[in-house]
């Protein structure tokens, strides 16, 4: 499974403050302890106006390497950002996203070409925003892996968002999300599949609990990647548990260490 | 309690099958189409009130708006019949886009919903869109509010080329400018050049019935 630690996000209220006021303690404790929690990438997402993001992501990413071993998942549109952090990463970035979008096409996907990084795709465009549709989506997401394939990348080294939107405003959003995970499994059955987990419960109560389900039947559907907080102990038991019981955790061995170090369970 | 009341009451507490089986019921038997649709706004207000305390969520919303719908497609041939066409004065026009760049549109469809729900005309563009439109559909929409949403950072700058553009068309003075979405605050809304932000869409509301209420 590939957990993309969200926690480092500018829209949350204490990275910003984090971020303007340069507290490179508080990012550095950020990436640790997502990293302890078994985390395979930190998302890094500055969150501010264009002309000072780049300098922003960079100041993220510098303080991610000193604070820990992994990658980072670099969450921007900015060209200019990605390109000064690109430059620097001393590991393969995983970079969020490239969509049918003109301005991501355009902007971010050479980036990732010509970086080689791991890519992240989403299923919307500019004619359409996000389909109503499992086939809608399909169509969207053929179009962006050949364009990847065709520029050197290989089916691994792609993570595919099916895209979540609110239960509470389609009744049928959710499988909508599972066809589109399944199609995807079959149409590409070497790529990635990853998705953020709140969507699906905004404007609910009891959201977590929401989350959680809407992760194990996405797991169950094929998705094998998510955008979370590995910190959040019953999201990541669910997360191994659904796992293991797909037959993924060998000798359920992921499961039971989790669980001994204390990464889950009360 | 009076019947129409009942209405509201079975409106209030999502009995669907019900409130459309009252409504019928009510307009042949001769009450006011006005009093029966006046029944179905103050549900609607009710609704808006459990949402603002947390005790309703966005499907209530969504079914309320649905219900409210079907019945004015009932109660709109009694209404013409009753000449009574001035169906209550709306508060005010706001014009409300999510601009180009971004196609984040939770946030939009609520501040639309509960815009319309606290009487006001809304014109809601949808999500990614061009200056140029929300320029001329403000003008021919004459509305008094332009609501720009976005979250992404990308929204930013279109936001601030709106009200450039309404300064350059000279006017910017005959509109307020209200941005909003979870990351807006008081830098951003100084770099746009709005009127005022907001993160929620309770705050939002109170803020443009203030302005229309002080006559913009």
């Amino acid at each position: 499974m590939i957990i993309i630690g969200e926690k480092i996000n500018g829209t949350r209220k204490m990275v910003a403050k984090a971020i303007q006021d340069r507290d490179t303690a508080f990012i550095r404790q950020l990436a640790e302890e997502q990293a302890k929690a078994g985390s395979t990438y930190i998302d890094i997402n500055a969150g501010t106006p264009p002309a000072r993001e780049p300098g922003d992501l960079v100041w993220l990413l510098e303080n991610v390497q000193a604070a820990c071993d992994l990658p980072v998942c670099l969450d921007s549109a900015n060209p200019e950002a990605l390109k000064a952090c690109l430059e620097i990463a001393d590991k393969t970035p995983l970079i969020n996203s490239v969509s049918g979008e003109k301005t991501r096409i355009d902007g971010v996907l050479p980036l990732a070409l010509k970086y080689r990084t791991n890519l992240i795709l989403l299923a919307l465009d500019d004619a359409q925003g996000i389909p109503e549709t499992s086939d809608g989506r399909m169509d969207i997401i053929q179009r962006l892996v050949d364009l990847a394939l065709d520029g050197g990348l290989t089916q691994d080294q792609l993570l595919i968002d099916p895209l979540v939107t609110a239960i509470s405003t389609g009744t049928e959003n959710a499988v909508i999300a599972f066809e589109t995970i399944r199609k995807i499994k079959v149409a590409f059955p070497m790529v990635h599949i990853t998705s953020g987990l709140s969507n699906i419960s905004f404007g609910m109560p009891l959201r977590k609990i929401i989350n959680r389900t809407f992760l194990a039947m996405c797991i169950s559907a094929g998705m094998d990647s998510a955008i979370a907080d590995p910190c959040d102990k019953d999201l990541t038991g669910t997360l191994l548990a659904a796992e293991m019981l797909m037959g993924k955790d060998r000798y359920c061995m992921n499961f039971n260490k989790a669980y001994r170090s204390g990464r889950i369970g009360a | 309690m009076k019947d129409t009341q009942l209405l509201t009451q079975a409106i209030v507490d999502m009995e669907e099958d019900k409130a459309l089986a009252m409504t019928r019921q009510l307009l042949e038997s001769k009450t006011n189409a006005m009093d029966v649709f006046t029944a179905y706004q103050d549900a609607m207000a009710e609704v808006g009130r459990r949402f603002e305390k947390g005790i309703y969520f966005i499907p209530e919303l969504v079914m309320s708006g649905d219900m409210m719908k079907t019945a004015m497609e009932i109660i709109k041939p009694y209404l013409d019949e009753s000449g009574a066409g001035t169906v209550e004065k709306k508060t005010g026009r706001i014009l409300i886009a999510t601009v180009e760049g971004d196609i984040h549109d939770i946030g939009k469809n609520i501040i639309s919903t509960l815009m319309t729900l606290n009487g006001f005309e809304v014109r809601d563009l949808g999500v990614d869109v061009p200056i140029d439109r929300i320029i001329s559909e403000a003008k021919a929409f004459n509305a008094q509010i332009i609501g720009l949403s976005g979250l992404l950072t990308l929204a930013f700058d279109p936001m601030k080329n709106v009200v450039e553009r309404l300064e350059q068309e000279g006017s910017r003075d005959s509109v307020k400018v209200i941005i909003g979405g979870g990351q807006m605050d008081d830098q951003i809304c100084r770099y746009v050049g709005a009127d005022a932000f907001v993160t929620d869409a309770v705050a939002g509301i109170s803020l443009c019935k203030s302005w229309i209420s002080g006559s913009i």
